[in-house]
């Protein structure tokens, strides 16, 4: 039996709705082949109020090992300190984090929120919100830099706006199953997130990225990167590469531009979402992809076009 | 024992399997409950995020206020800039948007009745009943055989919106249609993962096709509708049809009885498929200038009274005293009123609805059953909507680029009204305001101490065993309350926006 805490902050829900599609395995696979016993999770909670609430407390008072703490949701500080532009019953959702945290064998920061602050902690950062150990690009955040789990390690970042339910789910596996996860330079398992993947890869699209036919306006064939803002090639995630979407297909598959959602500083760093983007990412070499760029322009096969 | 007054404050807090964060606190007299508290428990600040930064990053951001109803955020920003930057939409855009964010408001149907509201029907409250063994096996959470069932469904629904909007939750929506260019086979795959949808809904639901419970237009159809057949009788609509009033749902939650629809799944003529209007016993067309917020018992200051959402302010102001909660308080002709399946199925003058509603009024029973309803009539709708879908033809018309402008954009999520309320000052977002469906039903009391619709229906409420106040908690849970989503909105001034509830 492994017991697992939800606990959800400045978050919109996402992620527990993107998790409930989990396939493999799925949630009730989880909990009958794997043992997992989900003992707090405000939405699929069968109790309410102070029944809910003993059922953290006893983690806290030590009377109940609690074995993974998942966080989904930026961790308000404000308004003046108190942070009580959260609150869970009786504490602020930022109170309930610090005393879970620490005696919690592992800490999953599931979605963008809980990894590195996202939307909430946008400009001008109203309510003085924060990842949980990361503000964005910075390591520190709400723990600290510190900050080690009971099995000893950080908090592991599964980023995404919202996460995929596989990148939870097979984490998860991995860690009950006692392996050790990779991680990158944002404490992200390196399977799903490391620097060698990006959402560029294996999109639909890729030729007419080759090729340099470049969609004008939304409801074009080709590719979204020149004229509508794409982020997939500087993106870190597998969305088009082996996963998908709820196994179907992906936002540049269906013609919207990828916005970088898995990335530490979104979403600030990609907005404007939808203009001209600079044609070169970081780690190209200019000259030669814009020598490139012409060559395979002419080169360009008479099959590729917007219509 | 009567003459004894026995009073208690209870504090509900939190309030699970709703979407997102809400306490309440209620005090209870004599077994009835005699005031209470809706608390929004959390504010972010969308609107405020907004400001400055141009028009369409909207339509990546406002969706993200809700991870469960994100596609009714989808619809209003897009509606909003549509309205705000001149677009011409081709009959496939439209489609497209109403196949998407009727498939993500079907889920949250079915996500209510089995996931939230559904296990409620296996409290031990029920235990002396003959139905209860079959309520625990078919409704209890996780492992009720129907629960178990509806979360497979809502994956297969998950995945027809993942074929035209990339992925669920959080596609995004564009001003001038559907970015999306699906081909005839995208189209017969998700018709045929919508059979297996259909399959939950006929065999475990309904007990019966769906077309066979749309030819039900009164209450005496259903009544011979039960009488049909066994298997009529016995579906989980048959059984809460049958029990539902036997366990006392159609005396729990009145509410304030006037009702609130922005119109929705907007077509090609112009006209919305399930129509916008406003009820208080008569039926009247909606004028939105009529609604306004008020923040007295809000964590806001800047005003006092009521302002309309293009007049917000939104500058969070947390204090122990007087005020309860993150989230603000709208009202319409200064009136609180209820929104979601209920009010659209009473403004579209649904017979069954209609008649269902002159029985037992506004009532926990009701409003379970206009939303079963609901979710058959949009069953039956979305699939008209995947057969008329051309894959020859354009998804995408045109919009243009536009330094000043305002745009407004109304529709419903699963839940009840959503408006989006954009101004445009030199290309740039001046003012965002949003007005959610559960800042509506959840709103605290206004600046005239009225409260808001869930805590009317509270009060009054019998709570047989203080231990175990499922009562209350039967009504709140039937208004499908999405805090997450009661955010909060906006500010014109420099500061703050919120987010709540």
């Amino acid at each position: 039996m492994v017991n697992v805490v939800w606990m959800q902050g400045a978050t919109d829900n996402g992620c527990l709705v993107s998790f409930l599609n989990a396939q493999q395995p799925d949630v009730y696979q989880a909990i009958e082949k794997l043992g997992v016993e989900i003992s707090y999770q405000n939405t699929i909670n069968p109790s309410s109020g102070k029944d809910a609430i003993e059922t953290l407390e006893r983690f806290i008072t030590g009377k109940d090992q609690l074995d993974v703490l998942i966080v989904e949701g930026a961790i308000p500080r404000g308004p003046n300190g108190t942070g009580m532009a959260c609150f869970i019953g009786p504490r602020s959702f930022a109170q309930w984090v610090s005393e879970l945290a620490p005696i919690s064998e592992y800490v999953l920061a599931v979605g963008t929120c809980a990894a590195f602050g996202n939307i909430p902690a946008a400009e001008p950062n109203p309510t003085d919100a924060t990842g949980l150990q990361w503000h964005k690009k910075e390591f520190g955040g709400f723990l600290g830099k510190d900050f080690r789990s009971k099995a000893g390690l950080p908090v592991i970042n599964i980023s995404g706006c919202p996460a995929h339910p596989d990148w939870v789910m097979q984490t998860l596996v991995a860690v009950l199953l006692g392996k050790k996860v990779e991680l990158d330079a944002y404490n992200r398992p390196n399977d799903f997130f490391g620097e060698d993947i990006t959402v560029h890869d294996g999109c639909s699209r890729n030729d007419y990225f080759s090729f340099k036919v470049a969609a004008e306006k939304f409801g074009d064939k080709g590719c979204l990167y020149r004229n509508l803002g794409c982020a997939g090639p500087h993106t870190n995630s597998d969305c088009n590469n082996r996963t998908l979407w709820n196994r179907q297909s992906s936002l540049t598959r269906c013609g919207i531009p990828c916005h970088g959602c898995t990335n530490p500083d979104f979403p600030e760093a990609y907005m404007p979402f939808f203009q001209r983007r600079r044609e070169v990412g970081d780690g190209w070499k200019v000259v030669p992809y814009i020598i490139g760029a012409g060559f395979m322009k002419l080169a360009k096969p008479s099959r590729l076009k917007n219509e | 024992m009567n003459e004894v007054k026995i009073m208690a404050e209870l504090d509900l807090s939190p309030i699970t399997r709703i979407e997102g964060h809400l306490d309440f606190k209620i005090n209870v007299e004599n077994g009835v409950v005699t005031d209470a508290k809706a608390i929004g428990a959390l504010f972010r600040g969308f609107e405020l995020i907004l400001k400055g930064r141009d028009p369409l990053d909207a339509l990546v951001i406002t969706p993200r206020i809700c991870g469960v109803c994100p596609t009714s955020h989808n619809d209003a920003s897009a509606r909003a800039l549509d309205n705000a930057l001149n677009a011409s939409i081709p009959e496939n855009g439209y489609l497209m948007r109403s196949i998407l964010l009727g498939t993500e408001n079907l889920m949250s149907h079915a996500a209510h009745m089995y996931v939230l509201f559904g296990p409620d029907l296996a409290n031990k409250k029920y235990e002396g009943h003959e139905a209860y063994p079959e309520l625990v096996k078919r409704f209890a959470p996780i492992t009720g055989t129907s629960y178990k069932g509806a979360v497979f469904a809502r994956i297969k629904l998950d995945e027809i919106f993942a074929i035209f909007g990339g992925k669920h939750p959080h596609t995004t929506f564009v001003p001038g249609g559907a970015p999306v260019r699906p081909q005839l086979n995208d189209i017969t795959r998700a018709l045929s993962i919508f059979m297996q949808v259909q399959d939950f809904l006929e065999n475990t639901t309904l007990g019966c096709s769906v077309e066979r419970w749309l030819e039900n237009k009164s209450l005496k159809d259903v009544v011979s509708w039960l009488e049909e057949d066994e298997k009529h009788a016995n579906s989980d609509l048959g059984l809460f049809i049958r029990f539902g009033t036997e366990l006392g749902f159609h005396k729990l939650g009145p509410g304030p009885g006037n009702f609130l629809s922005y119109g929705v799944y907007a077509q090609a003529d112009g006209k919305n498929w399930l129509p916008a209007g406003f009820y208080d016993g008569k039926h009247h067309s909606l004028d939105q200038s009529k609604i306004e917020e008020h923040i007295r018992y809000s964590w806001y200051t800047g005003y006092e009274g009521g302002r309309h959402p293009s007049e917000g302010v939104t500058e969070p102001y947390y204090e122990e005293g007087e005020k309860y909660t993150w989230a603000k308080c709208p009202r319409y002709q200064g009136m609180p009123v209820e929104v979601g399946p209920l009010a659209r199925m009473i403004i579209d003058k649904d017979p069954v609805v209609l008649d269902l509603a002159k029985e037992y009024g506004p009532c926990v029973y009701t409003r379970v059953l206009a939303r079963l309803h609901e979710a058959v009539r949009l069953a039956a709708k979305i699939k008209e909507w995947l057969l008329e879908l051309d894959p020859g033809k354009p998804f995408f018309g045109s919009y243009d680029k536009v330094s000043n402008a305002e745009g407004i954009g109304l529709t419903e999520a699963a839940r009840g009204a959503l408006g989006h309320w954009i101004k445009i000052r030199n290309g740039r977002i001046d003012n965002y305001q949003v007005i959610t469906p559960t800042a509506w039903n959840v709103s605290p009391k206004d600046s005239n101490d009225v409260h808001g619709p869930i805590e009317q229906a509270v009060i009054g409420t019998p709570v047989e065993d203080e231990n175990n106040p499922i009562e209350v908690q039967h009504v709140i849970r039937s208004y499908d309350p999405c805090i997450a989503c009661t955010v909060h909105v906006i500010t014109p001034k420099k500061s703050y926006h919120l987010k709540v509830v």
